[in-house]
Formats: structure tokens, sequence, C-alpha cells
């Protein structure tokens, strides 16, 4: 059997604040090699985790493991397939304390250990504003009125059999939390990757475009340029959305995820998908669309999901999320195993359409390389990006930043608080950085 | 009020009518909604109250409502941050005078932002009761009790005197004492629709940060922030069971051996 040692039982521990006032001061004035004279020490202890290798080699090749000399399951001894054992630190997390009800709380998508841009259904991140249920889609109902008689010429009702039966668009698209990264608007608040940006997924949906529903009840487009939309959950979530959006065709009803029926926790049978905008429009357990000749002031338009700026005033129907990227290896939380080739990887997105470039820093942002995009880039889905890093051992600030199709690029922490100043709360997209330690250990860091 | 009455009898003279002039795409798919089933799920208010159902309640009413059904979460006065943030705190007589909260921006609790300090619209707070309270009996109260209780958090904000009984007639009143009825903008770029000069909200999409990119040495001063707080450390647990045991990194352990 294998006898991987255990990386993580011969790691130095890092002092807790490496870099004291006066390396800052020193990094301040330019100087960066104090950083490798001072930390010679501990790149002399670095941790190269192997495996212990016997006289002749390798036990885990000299000595067969029992899947090479026994015979495995039979198929379909579990007919719905489940991830291998050795998967399960990857589970979405609630942060204890952020939220006294678990039921109007979220859980953050474990982006530190994720491939490629589609996230798994099962670790999709969950925000519930009342619980979630997982209801009966034979007795679920979308229903299309209007504020006003006028505005619908017939007002509709669809059960699932109706809306399967229509013809379906399928799209990759993300989706983020407004209040993503909302917690460090002020300083760094949370150590890992999942808390700071887990709020973020991204599934390939499937469903009808709302266009095709409205015009089906003869909506009037020309005074409608309203929309609401509204869950069959206990809050019975509401939203409003512009008519624009819904005319684009981008905006559709959607009942699959990723080659299935949409999760429970991610609105079964039915929810809204309206890319490139926050998450919580994008309506869970979907039972009503409304148009209108207003906007309709919802609650989560009001009281929650309104971004306070520096003048003291809340902006109300903030939606669209802006151009963003993070690095997710390595990252805050994460060790380096050691000098030598370490790929980086990330996302980037925007809610704007295409991804275009993402740079790369490695030294707090005076020089910048450009990253590999991976294909797809896709409107308003998460773009991976790579690049290649020999790391020597000295220390290091991992940053990225994205540039989307509009021209607009990804602001610093400082740039974006000269506007909105440290309240916000909501649609925080700046710059993450990442701090590497000469021991290799990775620390969520803000540059001021 | 009369509005709903009007609206419904519009639906059910249009429902029937409407439906049979219609092009129809897709044969055979949905059904026209009876003005019962619309009534039934209807139940959003807008800003101009469009949607408010008739009814009438008193701040001495909507006490023994809120005593017996919402003070668990919320504390007699609105007070409590035990399930969720405070309703009812941080707004002042001045505020109800200009329609301005300035509390919003004390740095003394930036967590306890209270509903009354942010709501610009009455109507929203109505909305939101009438759907979604109490907690754990959603769409449970009458339209008389939600105007009750409405009335009784307006008294807690001093908008409406002790003797109040808030209706579909007066709550438009209410709503220009409302403490932060004119903290609110839609100046800004981050709506996806049609802008303000076109008759939507916002400015089109302009964003308001704009960062330039420079590739090579560029002027950055590096100055690092504080950590990340060592409770927030030990609430969000131990990175080292939240990564995988192989691969290109480990997580680091939160308590080093």
């Amino acid at each position: 059997m294998s006898r991987i040692t255990s990386p993580t039982g011969r790691l130095r521990s890092a002092p807790e604040n490496f870099l004291t006032q006066e390396d800052i001061r020193a990094v301040n004035a330019g100087r960066r090699e104090f950083l490798r004279g001072s930390l010679l020490a501990a790149s002399a202890a670095m941790i190269v985790p192997r495996a212990v290798l016997g006289a002749d080699g390798d036990p885990a090749i000299l000595q067969l493991p029992s899947w090479s000399t026994t015979v495995g399951q039979p198929v379909a001894a579990r007919p719905y397939g489940m991830p291998s054992e050795h998967e399960s630190n990857l589970q979405r997390r609630e942060l204890p304390g952020l939220s006294k009800a678990s039921a109007n709380s979220q859980s953050f998508t474990p982006l530190q250990g994720l491939l490629g841009i589609i996230t798994p259904s099962g670790l999709h991140y969950e925000r519930h504003h009342q619980g979630w249920h997982d209801l009966d889609p034979a007795q679920h109902r979308l229903m299309i009125t209007g504020s006003a008689a006028l505005l619908v010429r017939r007002p509709k009702v669809y059960t699932l059999d109706d809306l399967m039966r229509l013809p379906p668009v399928s799209r990759i698209h993300f989706l983020e939390c407004g209040g993503n990264t909302g917690i460090e608007w002020g300083n760094a608040m949370v150590p890992t990757v999942q808390y700071t940006h887990g709020l973020l997924s991204c599934s390939e949906f499937t469903g009808v475009p709302l266009r095709l529903l409205l015009e089906d009840c003869g909506v009037d487009f020309a005074k409608a340029r309203y929309v609401l939309a509204e869950g069959a959950d206990g809050a019975s979530l509401t939203r409003t959305l512009p008519m624009e959006l819904v005319e684009s065709g981008e905006v559709f009803v959607a009942y699959g995820q990723n080659g299935e029926m949409l999760r429970p926790e991610n609105g079964y049978p039915l929810r809204l998908v309206v890319p490139g905008v926050q998450g919580v429009s994008w309506v869970k357990w979907l039972r009503r669309i409304e148009v209108g000749d207003q906007p309709y002031a919802t609650r989560e338009e009001t009281s929650h999901y309104v971004d306070l700026m520096p003048d003291g005033r809340l902006r109300q129907y903030t939606s669209v999320q802006e151009c963003k990227s993070v690095i997710t290896s390595p990252s805050g939380g994460q060790t380096l195993l050691g000098k030598g080739f370490c790929n980086v990887t990330g996302l980037a997105w925007s809610g704007r359409g295409k991804v275009t470039r993402v740079d790369v820093s490695f030294d707090g942002g005076r020089n910048w390389r450009a990253a590999r995009l991976e294909n797809p880039i896709l409107d308003k889905a998460l773009t991976r990006f790579n690049v290649d890093w020999v790391w020597d051992g000295t220390p290091a600030l991992l940053q990225s930043r994205a540039i989307d199709g509009t021209g607009y690029l990804q602001p610093n922490h400082r740039q974006l608080r000269e506007v909105r100043g440290t309240r916000s709360i909501y649609h925080n997209n700046a710059i993450q950085s990442w701090q590497v330690l000469a021991s290799g250990e990775v620390n969520n860091v803000q540059l001021l | 009020m009369s509005s709903c009455f009007d609206a419904a009898l519009a639906l059910v003279l249009f429902g029937t009518s409407a439906a049979a002039g219609a092009v129809d795409d897709f044969p055979g798919i949905g059904r026209v909604a009876t003005p019962a089933e619309i009534a039934a799920w209807d139940i959003d208010v807008r800003p101009d109250f469009v949607g408010l159902p008739a009814g009438c309640g008193s701040v001495q009413q909507g006490r023994e409502v809120f005593s017996a059904k919402c003070a668990t979460c919320h504390g007699f006065a609105g007070e409590s941050d035990v399930m969720f943030n405070p309703l009812i705190g941080g707004t002042t007589q001045d505020d109800i005078e200009t329609g301005r909260v300035p509390s919003l921006l004390t740095t003394a609790s930036p967590f306890q932002r209270t509903t009354f300090m942010k709501v610009a619209t009455v109507s929203s707070v109505f909305d939101y009761i009438q759907r979604a309270m109490p907690w754990n009996e959603p769409k449970s109260l009458t339209a008389d009790e939600v105007f009750a209780v409405l009335a009784y958090l307006l008294n807690l904000v001093d908008v409406v005197p002790e003797d109040f009984s808030l209706s579909s007639s007066n709550i438009a009143a209410a709503q220009e004492r409302l403490p932060n009825r004119n903290g609110v903008t839609t100046d800004h770029g981050l709506w996806p629709g049609a802008p303000a000069s076109e008759g939507g909200l916002g400015n089109g999409g302009q964003p308001d940060v704009v960062a330039v990119a420079c590739m090579k040495n560029c002027a950055v001063e590096i100055m690092l922030g504080p950590s990340v707080p060592e409770p927030m450390r030990q609430a969000a647990g131990d990175p080292a069971e939240q990564n995988r045991t192989f691969g290109a990194v480990r997580g680091t352990p939160l308590h080093p051996k």
C-alpha cells in the first residue's frame, strides 16, 4: 500500500505576521532583496513532500495495491454516482457567525479545488432567504401576469409539462451573488478563496427564453418595460428586471442544470437565468412573472442589495456583476509543495460579456504578464486562466486582473474605494492579492 | 381603496375577450389564468401602491400582533439583532424632516444598519411583511394585520403617532415622512436596461471606477493592510481539511503541529 507521508505534518509554520512594519517600509522603498536575504533560513526549511523511497524504489510501485490484485465493484453499485471518498474535503461551507439563521444564509463553493469552468451541481453555492424545499414539480406552476390588466392580453399559467414541451436553449453562464467578496470591503477578513470569492458558480442551464413566454401571453412590450420575478418559497423573493434584457433573448426560465434537472437548493424545478446579473435576480422556485411600467422597489431592492456610497446614499437596482477575476490556486490557506514549477490558475468573468485578457502579477502589481485563457471563452461565463510560474522560494504577492470586451479593467482596492468607500457590502470586484511566504504558505492580504 | 377591484374587473373583461383573437404559435401550451388564480398570487405592492389591498390597522393592534408573532426574532420594539439585523433604530426626528439618515455612515457598528435607516419606500415594507412574514409562517397575516404591524413599526420610528390607524387611504402620507425617503439613488452604471435618459434607470452602463493597465515597472506602492483577524481564521475552519491531500498544493493546517 501507499506510504505517502502526510506533507502537512512536516510543514514549517510561518510567523503570524511575516512582513514587519520595517519590512513593509523596505518594500515601499523598492527593496525586495531584503526578503531574499532575511528569509533564507525559512527557505532552507522548505518542504518538498515526496513519497518515502525504499532501497529499490517506491513501495507504491513495488508493492501492488489491492485495486490491482482484486475484483472491483459491479456496475450500478451506486445508481447515482458520487465523488471519490478521497474528495470529501471539497465541500460547500457556511461561514459560522455570518448569519444567525441558517435558512437565511449562504454556503460557499470550494473554488480552491475546482477545475475548468463548470461548478459541480452539488457544490454550487447556496443563498436562501427563507430556506429551501424539494417541491413537487407536478404541483408547480408558472403564472405570467401584468401590474395592469392591459399590459398582458392573456395572463397564462404554465406547468412543467407545458414548459418542457417548448423549444429549449442550453447556455453556460456564471452566477455570482452581489454580496460575493462583500466581507472584504474594509480589509482582508477571511483566509481562503472559498470564503472571499465562493459565492460564485458556473453551470450549463437549459430552459425556455422568457421572451417566448411573454410573447405567448401577448405582453404589450411598448408599455411593459419592467419585469418582476417571484419565487414560490416562503420568502417569495422578488426582484425587478429591465425588459431590455428579456427582449435580448438572454433571460430564460431554466429547469435544467449541467445535464440534469436543477438541484432543489438551486431552485428545482424552475429558476430564472439572468446572465451577467447578480444571483438574487435569478429567482429560484420561480412561480410568477409580472410585467409592469415601473420598477418594484422590493425588499431586496431597498433594504438589501443596495450599495452604500461615501455620500450616505444607497445605490438602488445595482444589478450587473462587473469584470472580476481571482487566482484560485495557489490561494489563501494553501501551501506550495516546494520550489520549482507551479501552475497558477484562476477564474475570470464579466457581466458585460466576454473576458478578453487576464494579467497576472507576482510582485504585487509592479509587473504583469498575460495569462493563457482556456477555451471555451463565453459571454457572461467563467473563463479559466493559467499561467506558468517557477517559484524560486522567495516571498511573492500574486494578483490577477481581468479585462472584458468593453475594455473595462478590473480595479484594485484603492481605486474601488476611492469611488465607493468601504461600506458598500455589494459588488466588490477588486483585485485579490495572495501573499506567498518563503515557507510556501499563502495568505489573504490586501494592499492599501 | 378601489384599485384592486378595478384591476380585477378589467382582468375578467380582458381575459375573456383577448384569448379569442390570439395568435397562438404554441398550440396546446399553457392556459389562460383565472381571475381568482391571479388574485391568489398577485400580492406585490409597488411604490405607487398599485397592488395594495384594502384594509386598516392601528398601532395598538400592531403592537399585539407584533408581540405575539414577531417579537421572538425582532424584539418587542424591533430593536433585536438576535436573529436578523434590527428593524428599528438609528433614525431621528431630523431624518423624518429631511428624508436622509446620516447615521448610515457612522462606523460604530457597521453591520447594524436597521431596516428603517435604509428603506426609501414604505410599500417595500408592507410588501415584504405580507409575502414573507412571520418567518415561520409566511403569508399567514391578514391585510388588516399587515397594516397594523406596519403602523406599529412606523410608530416606533416616530413616523406616525400612537393613536394612528394605517390604511390604504393614508399610507401615502406615511411615505412622505419615511426617514430615508430621499436617501437612494439610481444614478449608476449597474442597471442592465435602458438608461434614465430613455425612460429607464441609471446611466446606461458607464462604469464609475476606471483603471488603466500598466504592464511593466508600474509605480505601485506596496503597503500591506492588516492580516485576517484571528477569530475569523478560526471561524473559517482548518484549510488542511478544505483542500485535497494530494495535488499541486496542500491546505495549511490551522493549528501547526
